[in-house]
């Protein structure tokens, strides 16, 4: 389970990226007391356009950053005590964290294994079985530099899930992937929910939120502004689909910069 | 060692060996560059000096005396001679001299023998001989010492032979009848003596060099590239990983300072023809070679800690690169210093001095003068300065800042 309490996360700007952001101000609130529950067995959808916060929230779950203010729970630990125990029950999968270009899959496979501290025969069970699903077997001992786009990112994603994780984050699953590996992306977030996994995911992309997601988080410049599941949101926005209930959020809560 | 570290220097080291483009650039090239350059440099310096060896020169002497002739012909001087009267004008030779054309012009004074044979001691005159040259010109000076040292030294004998009749009678002793034979010297310790002006120099740069091509890359470039986060979200602490970053560089640093610097060594010999001393004659003691392994290893560590925490705070290897040239230049100043310190004793302070502290212990090592209290103050201040800037590397690991840019 991952509860986050009134998460604030505030930036300090370089003077390079208060020019970049037309800004005077040195301080950047990316989050602003946010605050989230996602239990097992469900996938939690964090909705946003860019620049919203959604990957800070899922960074801060991932103890790679630290909340301003607030607390962030992962199976029951505080982000703040021990980080290394929640890393060892999460997989956090980004497009911005790659897997190393001169290694092949199958080696890359085996050393995240080993740092997450399995033995030899648990890492190769878990190969077969996660090489065979996204159909990496045949390309396991290519250079990861060699492999396709699509064909990285599912070899990244079975490396994630090297040490079966019981809370999968994943900051935009289907970004940059052709409509085939997608699919197969999204089908095994489906898997991993009937097997019981916390499944919180970030997309600004609506369809993606409507088929996949069971409750939806929407966040506007920092602040969730609703949450529910699917019909709850049309509901209280009164609207037909989730694109329109989005944007009259959006109206309702977007302003200039979110700065403090 | 904690698990992560391990796996982590298995994985920076597998990288390399198993890229034979990168054992290919890192290692071997570079080693057979030196080789190859120092190699070219000194066959082009063997046939400049057998260039002038062989050369004849033009040589324009006036007012040749009797007997001259004869002496240079005895000492066996191999010149096109041209014989000039007194009347003749030496302006033109000394052009052609100026302009590298003629070699050399002697000029003897006017009735040279009449006032040797009216010499008869109290403030007679002595007659000279003039010599023109040009010493910007090989050939020219090469011609001027020759004939000088032989030709006219061997004159003069026989004009001296002349006057007093027994010349052993001017000899009064000798020095060195057989120069060879005076030569006593420890050969290890001289060989030393003429490594530890280079080689102290050449270990410093070259590791930091090392350190510097290898540590942008693993540490700045896995930033760039994406793949040192995937690592940051292994359940291992970040000192384990900075451990593991640092040690596979160390072990890779310190093979390609080998590498360079046997190539250095062996190069150099080939361009000195043994010049430079026999390096099988240095002999280390037990304690001497432990303590040249743990200066170099406790400096390795240092170079490889300081260029990782400039890396790590980079945000492109290009950046990394501008950052660590300051460092680079450091290191070489340091390094420089010791090379023109002529050997003079130093005191104790100068070995609290990191970097031109280790220099300054190699160079007392290889001639065996490196007292414990020396190499313990240099250890101990590098050891600790390697501490300190690791720390401050892990300090940079944990920062989100730094990694994240947030």
């Amino acid at each position: 389970m991952i509860c986050i309490n009134n998460l604030t996360k505030v930036y300090k700007l370089t003077r390079k990226q208060m020019q970049e952001q037309k800004t005077k101000k040195n301080m950047k609130k990316a989050v602003d007391q946010l605050s989230l529950k996602a239990v097992p067995g469900e996938i939690y959808g964090l909705l946003g356009p860019n620049g919203a916060g959604k990957t800070t929230v899922l960074r801060c779950v991932a103890t790679l950053l630290k909340p301003t203010d607030g607390s962030i729970s992962v199976g029951g630990i505080d982000t703040l005590d021990k980080s290394e125990e929640i890393r060892k029950k999460i997989s956090f999968l980004t497009n911005e964290i790659k897997l190393d270009p001169q290694f092949s899959a199958k080696y890359m496979f085996n050393f995240f294994g080993r740092l997450h501290g399995l033995d030899e025969a648990a890492i190769n069970e878990r190969r077969e079985y996660l090489f065979n699903y996204f159909g990496i077997k045949g390309f396991e001992d290519k250079k990861i530099d060699e492999l396709s786009t699509g064909m990285k990112q599912k070899a990244s994603l079975a490396v994630s899930l090297v040490h079966d994780p019981e809370i999968v984050i994943f900051d935009e699953p289907t970004t940059g992937l052709d409509i085939v590996t997608a699919r197969s992306v999204t089908d095994y977030l489906k898997l991993l929910k009937e097997e019981g996994k916390t499944i919180i995911i970030s997309t600004h992309i609506m369809t993606e939120a409507e088929k996949l997601c069971d409750r939806i988080g929407i966040i506007i410049d920092g602040r969730l502004v609703m949450e529910g599941t699917l019909d709850e949101i049309l509901k209280d926005t009164n609207t037909a689909d989730l694109e329109d209930a989005f944007f009259e959020l959006y109206k309702q809560n977007s302003r200039e910069e979110a700065c403090i | 060692m904690k698990n992560g570290t391990k796996n982590i220097i298995k994985k920076e080291l597998t990288r390399v060996f198993t890229d034979k483009k990168l054992i290919l650039s890192l290692f071997i090239l570079p080693g057979v560059l030196i080789m190859v350059m120092y190699s070219i440099m000194g066959n082009l310096i063997d046939n400049m000096v057998s260039d002038i060896g062989d050369h004849v020169p033009n040589v324009y002497i006036q007012n040749s005396p009797e007997g001259l002739e004869d002496a240079i012909q005895a000492a066996g001087f191999k010149a096109n001679i041209n014989y000039l009267k007194a009347s003749d004008e030496t302006a033109s030779v000394q052009d052609s001299i100026k302009a590298g054309d003629t070699d050399l012009l002697v000029v003897f004074d006017e009735n040279f023998m009449d006032t040797i044979y009216a010499y008869s001691g109290n403030g007679d005159a002595i007659p000279e001989v003039k010599t023109f040259y040009n010493p910007s010109e090989e050939y020219s000076s090469t011609a001027r010492d020759s004939f000088v040292n032989s030709a006219l030294q061997a004159f003069r004998q026989t004009l001296l032979a002349e006057r007093v009749g027994n010349v052993e009678q001017l000899q009064i002793f000798y020095i060195d009848k057989v120069p060879e034979s005076s030569v006593v010297m420890d050969e290890g310790k001289a060989t030393g003596k003429s490594l530890s002006m280079l080689l102290p120099f050449l270990i410093n740069i070259l590791l930091f060099q090392g350190a510097m091509s290898l540590g942008v890359d693993a540490i700045t470039g896995e930033k760039e590239r994406g793949t040192l986060s995937s690592m940051l979200l292994s359940p291992i602490k970040r000192r384990e990983i900075v451990n593991g970053k640092l040690i596979s560089l160390a072990i890779l640093t310190s093979l390609s300072a080998v590498i360079y610097v046997v190539s250095v060594v062996i190069g150099i010999q080939n361009l000195q023809g043994g010049s430079m001393g026999d390096i099988s004659k240095l002999r280390f003691s037990p304690v001497e070679l432990v303590q040249l392994l743990t200066i170099l290893l406790v400096l390795v560590y240092l170079f490889v800690a300081v260029v990782a925490f400039v890396a790590v705070h980079a945000r492109t290897q290009k950046e990394a690169a501008t950052y660590v040239l300051p460092m680079y230049i450091v290191v070489m100043l340091a390094s420089i210093m010791t090379m023109f310190s002529g050997g003079a004793d130093k005191g104790i302070k100068y070995f609290a001095l990191p970097i031109y502290n280790s220099c300054l212990c190699i160079q007392n090592l290889l001639v065996g003068e490196l007292t414990i209290q020396q190499y313990g103050l240099t250890i101990g201040t590098l050891a600790l300065l390697a501490f300190l800037v690791s720390a401050l590397v892990t300090k940079a690991f944990n920062s989100e800042k730094v990694m994240f840019n947030a």
